[in-house]
């Protein structure tokens, strides 16, 4: 066991645990953030997916002692206060859920996609979320969200840097 | 048709009452669950495909502080974790934790302790004997004479049941005289189909969290489609009085069938949350969860025969189904099997044999569409082969014969039966054809070039519940209260479980809408099994319709007191008031037409009940269908085969279904796609592979397990879908069932269009692009052939 700093959601977390164990382990067990989900423990179905400096990983594929330098987000830093960020919201209006399991990892590839290409193709967003698996929506609503999601930041930043400061 | 232009819920896409729970993470699964105490359990599986377990030291584990249990210490009552159907079609074959592994990954010891690291070494530190057994994979193998047994006998209906040749269960079903049958027809085609042992993969694995409650009892977790056959089976297998026992209905990761029973991590959850006497907590790794279902494969042999008039006369199908290790349903399944067979089809003859045998592999289960997908693959290939040979649009023969408003449907089975009294299926039909644009099918021989295109389609068809005017081999009801508070605002509560696909958003708008109430005034109560009446499962396609129904039913009794109440401070009868929502004040509104001073609000009725005391406006229901309604679909598909690498991808599709008044729109498109994405996966990838040597699962992981990706789905735009809106006389607002039937006939869809687009009739599912490679190949060489060795008359 090793104390260990995390930064999570822009908080310390102290954590006393081995360095080798995987992050979204931790994230779950240790420091309590139940968003981020374990489908397969085996880096393939991407429920486990978080942000490591930005970029979005499979949390389950990372050891914990590798990361303590990064800026960790989950699915719980994303949505202030009671605002939702665009890409839940889209999830939301479109319907981009059914069990909801695996959706947290998806917003968080999304969210990822965003950042980089803020008016990705379909072929794009297919290939962004290629390493999360849904089992319900056969993913046309999933695309519906992702694409509602880069429309409004779009909005956003367009009324941003048109309309008048007041 | 169906219309819903004066509904201001039903029918109306309103964002899912679950959904900010869900992109937020904040939604509690049971694998999230945490309890003050909880300890964690880790479970000892067999690696043998089939042992005796010889003897179990605990002692090393035990001095770890861990708690251990082994089969000795387990109850030894023999059970069927699945309690849907009656006792005497429920063969029961398993045990908590067995001394007699019949398949890789059986549990024969569970450990908790205080750490999951603790449990897990205490885990490893478990030594188990094991003698060795002689195995079989095979189902044919497993019904020779000197295979070995895997079950001497079972318990049926509480006698013992010797089982011979491993055959689990056998199934005749005759209707008409089938050799007559094949005797009229002009046209008698006769094929061998198999389709593939798929996983469910929904996403949260199996998990259970049992608490012994301080004043006796227990409370548990489970993931689970049915929180009261769970507590009923926990109760008979612990000996437990059920009003000691209370199980939580949870958010659910997924199912598709996968936890249609009481899951095997229940009870030993149970064993070792009792023996510890702390709350537990098991969490099935992936690969575990992948050894404890998958869908029942079967081998079908089919005939059909036909008249140049383009009728169906005659089905004969005989079937192989292999088990695994447990037969959980496996004679519903036969049933279920042979009754779609009969409720596809007007066949005037049928002759159905089934057989389900036991094999060292995971037990097969519920999978969605049940035994359906499998059948409906075989007859809708083989229908559209007759069409051919006969020369007519097989769309054509499908109306000629399919089996609609005036017929029997019995899908269920042959003892669930009732009269069609809705159906969309011409309509589905016209629609699907316009909007994949049929007509310019070409035939298979004007396809050429590495890449060909090619058009097929298929029909489905599936039960809503499982009820009838006579109750069959099946429980079937459910049951709602619901509750009006002293604002207005209403508690909708049920034990009617949600596997995701917004089955209770549906029930919420069937509340908002009766009522008169605004649906964002409905809330839908977090339930257990002490305090909600019976609900069998949602399984079946049941939920809406059936689910609904009692709801609906709970719902217009509570409407009934509130306009008695009403009529007491409107003075005026209660026939008299009309109930609307009134957006200025959030709340319903109780008036009289034409009287504008007549008029009072929901909740100052409920208000006012409780300062004169006359009670809380509420009403609690049971309720059971009295038919079993079909829900169709009609699913037309293009693809795209790649002769060179056997390939097959899917360029364009259009769903249709008639699932009756659509309640919750955007919801049952979503069930539409997903349906057709995962019964896509089954045609083309889905299957787990055992080795023969070993009895191992070869692909017990996601990465080796291969489903339909995001990109193996056609673009957006090019999934189209679509519903035929009926009106069924039996459902709540119209409604019908709509999951299974949009996963039914997507093989068959798929297969044909491959046909069409290479001149080859794929009969074995998946058609992964080896096997796909195969037949070309063997086309091209019989082509060659036939090209090399003249014909006589030349």
């Amino acid at each position: 066991m090793t104390e260990l700093t995390l930064h999570i959601n822009g908080e310390e977390h102290e954590v006393d645990v081995d360095p080798a164990k995987p992050l979204s382990a931790v994230i779950r067990d240790d420091i309590g953030l139940k968003g981020t989900k374990q489908g397969c423990s085996t880096g393939v179905c991407g429920a486990c997916t978080v942000h490591i400096d930005g970029e979005a990983q499979k949390s389950c594929m990372q050891m914990v002692g590798g990361v303590i330098d990064d800026e960790i987000q989950t699915i719980e830093g994303l949505a202030e206060g009671e605002d939702l960020h665009p890409v839940q919201e889209g999830f939301v209006e479109e319907f981009g859920l059914q069990c909801g399991f695996c959706t947290p990892g998806f917003i968080m590839s999304a969210t990822s996609l965003l950042e980089e290409n803020s008016d990705p193709s379909e072929e794009e967003i297919k290939q962004a979320i290629h390493g999360n698996t849904c089992r319900c929506t056969g993913y046309t609503k999933i695309i519906d969200s992702i694409e509602y999601a880069a429309d409004a930041l779009n909005e956003n930043e367009s009324s941003e840097t048109t309309s008048p400061s007041d | 048709m169906t219309d819903n232009t004066d509904k201001h819920a039903v029918g109306e896409d309103t964002p899912r009452k679950d959904a900010v729970g869900k992109v937020t993470g904040k939604t509690t699964y049971t694998s999230d669950l945490d309890l003050p105490g909880m300890w964690y359990a880790e479970v000892v599986r067999s690696p043998h495909a089939h042992a005796k377990v010889q003897n179990v030291d605990t002692s090393e584990a035990e001095e770890m502080g861990a708690v251990c249990l082994t089969n000795d210490d387990v109850p030894d009552l023999r059970y069927n974790e699945r309690t849907i159907s009656l006792p005497e079609a429920t063969f029961k074959d398993q045990t908590v934790l067995t001394d007699h592994p019949r398949q890789v990954g059986e549990a024969v010891a569970a450990v908790a302790a205080s750490s999951k690291e603790l449990a897990k070494a205490a885990k490893e530190a478990i030594e188990v004997e094991y003698e060795v057994l002689e195995h079989v994979v095979d189902p044919k193998e497993a019904m020779e004479d000197d295979a070995p047994s895997l079950h001497d006998t079972v318990v049926l209906d509480g006698e013992e049941l010797d089982i011979e040749n491993n055959i689990a269960t056998e199934r005749e079903i005759d209707v008409g005289d089938a050799d007559a049958g094949f005797d009229e027809a002009d046209v008698v085609l006769e094929d061998t189909f198999k389709t593939g042992r798929a996983y469910h993969a929904q996403l949260e694995t199996k998990s259970s969290v049992c608490r012994p409650d301080p004043n006796g009892g227990i409370t548990v977790w489970p993931t689970t489609q049915t929180i009261h056959n769970t507590r009923q089976l926990i109760g008979e297998i612990f000996d437990l009085k059920l009003s000691d026992i209370n199980v939580k209905k949870m958010p659910l990761g997924g199912s598709f069938g996968s936890s249609i029973q009481m899951n095997s991590v229940v009870p030993i959850s149970v064993a070792l949350a009792l023996e510890a006497n702390r709350p537990v907590k098991v969490v099935s790794s992936r690969d575990v969860d992948m050894y404890d279902h998958c869908r029942y494969p079967t081998e079908i042999r089919l005939k059909i025969g036909a008249t140049e008039d383009g009728t169906l006369v005659a089905a004969e199908m005989e079937t192989l189904t292999d088990v695994g290790s447990h037969n959980i349903q496996a004679y519903p399944f036969l049933g279920v099997m042979g009754g779609f067979v009969a409720s596809l089809y007007n066949f005037d003859h049928i002759r159905f044999n089934g057989r389900a045998v036991y094999t060292n592999k995971a037990p097969a289960c519920a999978m969605q569409g049940f035994a359906n997908p499998q059948t409906t693959f075989a007859v809708e290939c083989m229908v559209d082969e007759v069409a051919e040979e006969i020369g007519i649009d097989p769309l054509e023969l499908i109306r000629q014969n399919y089996v609609g408003k005036g017929d029997t449907f019995w899908g269920q089975g042959p003892s669930i039966k009732s009269i069609i009294k809705s159906d969309g299926v011409k309509e589905l039909l016209d629609e699907g054809a316009e909007r994949i644009d049929w007509d310019s099918r070409q035939p298979p021989s004007e396809k050429e070039g590495r890449f060909r295109s090619g058009i097929g389609m298929a029909r489905g068809v599936h039960t809503s519940g499982t009820g009838g005017p006579v109750p069959g081999e099946a429980v079937d009801y459910s049951g709602a209260l619901v509750k009006i508070n002293e604002d207005g605002s209403v508690d909708l509560v049920t034990a009617l479980q949600d596997h995701g696909g917004g089955t209770l958003d549906a029930g919420a708008k069937m509340v908002a809408e009766e009522l008169g109430v605004p649906l964002e005034n409905v809330s839908v109560s977090p339930t257990d099994t002490k305090n909600t009446v019976y609900d069998v499962c949602t399984h079946a396609t049941r939920g809406v319709y059936a689910g609904g129904a009692a709801i609906h039913k709970a719902t217009k009794q509570a409407k009934e007191q509130l306009l008695e109440f009403g009529s007491r401070l409107l003075e005026v009868p209660p026939d008299a008031i009309l109930i609307e929502p009134d957006p200025e004040n959030g709340d319903g509104r109780l008036y009289v037409e034409g009287m504008p001073d007549k008029q009072i609000s929901i909740g100052e009725v409920a208000k006012t009940a409780e300062h004169k005391n006359w009670g809380t406006v509420a009403a609690v229901v049971s309720n059971r269908q009295t038919s079993c309604p079909p829900a169709y679909s009609a699913q037309f598909v293009e693809v795209e085969v790649d002769m060179k690498t056997g390939e097959i991808s899917l360029s364009n599709v259009v769903l249709g279904n008639d699932s009756g008044t659509i309640i919750n729109p955007t919801p049952a498109k979503g069930q539409q796609v997903g349906g057709f994405h995962r019964g896509a996966g089954y045609a083309l990838y889905e299957t787990t592979t055992y080795d023969d040597g070993s009895g191992q699962m070869i692909n017990a992981n996601l990465a080796d397990y291969k489903m339909l990706p995001a990109s193996g789905m056609p673009k957006n735009e090019n999934v189209e879908s679509f519903f035929i809106e009926t009106n069924e006389p039996s459902g709540p607002f119209g409604a019908k069932g709509i999951a299974e039937p949009c996963i039914n006939p997507t093989a068959a869809a798929i297969a044909n269009a491959v046909y069409n687009a290479t001149g080859i009739r794929f009969t074995e599912i998946p058609m992964s692009p080896d096997k796909v490679l195969n037949r070309i190949r063997e086309k091209e060489l019989d082509g060659v052939d036939k090209q090399a060795v003249p014909a006589n008359d030349d």
